[in-house]
Order: structure tokens, then sequence, then C-alpha cells
């Protein structure tokens, strides 16, 4: 199981190239300007990947998004974000 | 764990230097080992000594001497990415005839092998890019 982050917005290519590199029991973790995609209006871009999907708590503060992500996104802390790399046994990184 | 952290971007272009501090202080807080940070492609301009930034604002430069200095996590940083944009301590500096330098400890310019053996030492290597 790997980890994937990714800094771009649901906007970007990257986003692709990101689903496409996931394996089956991956996870994604959403930072920067990444979070933009754990917005409800942006869950069809991420739907390959729902459940498995996380935004930095941090990320989301510093852009005015906090308590406004679809309920399936989980949020995560940077203490969070250190956790899902321990968990993860390589992490990948987007951007 | 064994941490490595490898950062691409340059200090005030993009978050991603934000990203690398708070994530390697949080891996610290928790009593993992940093093993290096290696700074590569604009990422070598974290090691400017001369950075001068307005005392408002996050001296990022000195956040990582300062990490380095009370943890010490080895500050690595890409020679051949570091002299091409005009970083360069003092022995490369005599060495190609500059006037003063540009890095200083506890930044070391260090060769790209030294990335390959921190992947190859390190339980993770994070990697935070533009």
């Amino acid at each position: 199981m790997l980890l994937h982050t990714l800094n771009r917005s649901p906007l970007s290519p990257v986003l692709d190239q990101a689903l496409a590199g996931m394996g089956p029991e991956d996870r994604l973790l959403l930072i920067e300007d990444g979070v933009l995609g754990a917005l409800p209006a942006q869950q069809a871009r991420y739907a390959s990947v729902a459940g498995r999907v996380y935004a930095l708590h941090e990320d989301l503060a510093s852009r005015g998004l906090l308590g406004l992500c679809d309920p399936t996104v989980r949020v995560v802390d940077i203490e969070g974000f250190v956790a899902l790399t321990e968990e993860c046994e390589r992490t990948v990184s987007w951007y | 764990m064994r941490y490595a952290i490898l950062l691409l971007d340059a200090p005030y272009t993009s978050q991603a230097v934000h990203s690398a501090l708070r994530f390697t202080r949080a891996l610290l807080a928790k009593g993992h080992v940093v093993d290096g940070v290696f700074f590569y492609h604009d990422g070598v301009h974290n090691a400017a000594r001369l950075a001068a930034p307005p005392q408002d604002e996050p001296h990022l430069v000195d956040a990582w001497a300062e990490l380095a200095r009370e943890h010490a996590v080895p500050l690595q940083v890409c020679i051949a990415a570091a002299l091409r944009r005009g970083l360069l301590d003092e022995q490369e500096a005599a060495r190609h005839g500059k006037q003063g330098c540009s890095v200083e400890p506890p930044f070391e310019l260090t060769g790209l092998g030294q990335l390959v053996d921190l992947g190859l030492r390190c339980d993770r290597l994070i990697t935070f890019g533009p």
C-alpha cells in the first residue's frame, strides 16, 4: 500500500497522472492547492479512489475551506500526514 | 523510523518549503530520526547564506539551520545543482576564483550519491516538489 501526495488542484492534468498511478489499496493525500479537491462539487473527479482520499487540515484552514469538505474525504493534520507515511510502505509525490 | 526529506523548490516561490519544514518538525516532535534533508533542483536556494527576507516574514534559510542545530539533521545540497545557480561554499568559491561564498554550514555541498544513500538507508523518503 502506497501513499500518494498531490499538491495540484482538480483542474490539473497531474491529478489524472496520480489517479492512473494508484493501486487498488493506495491512499491519496491532498496537500497545498490539492485540498481544493476535497470540496463536494469535485468528487466526480476522484470517484475511482473514493473512500481513500485524505486532505491536510492546515492547508484547508489556510484556504478557508475547513468544514466545507465532502463527507467521504478524511481530514488529517500534520501528525496524521506523518502517521500515513508510517503506515504506507512508500510515498509517491505528485506535483 | 528513519526518514529522509527531498526538497525540490526554492524558498518564497511555492508552498513546498513551508510544507517540508512543517512535516520535518512534526517528524522530530514524534520522535522519528531525520537522517537528512536533501536539497535538489531549485531547492538548493534554501542554502543561500545571504538571504535577507523582510523581518516580518519567516526566514526559511534560518529555519533549516535551526533544525540542523537543534536536532542534528544533516542539510545536504546537491553540488551540481548549486554551482550552476551561484551557490558555492568557501572551498568551491576558491576553486572557481569567486570572491565570497554563498553557502555555509550547517548546509553542506554534496553529491547526488548521498541522495541515493539516503533512499537506501532510510525507512521513508518523502519528496516535496514545486
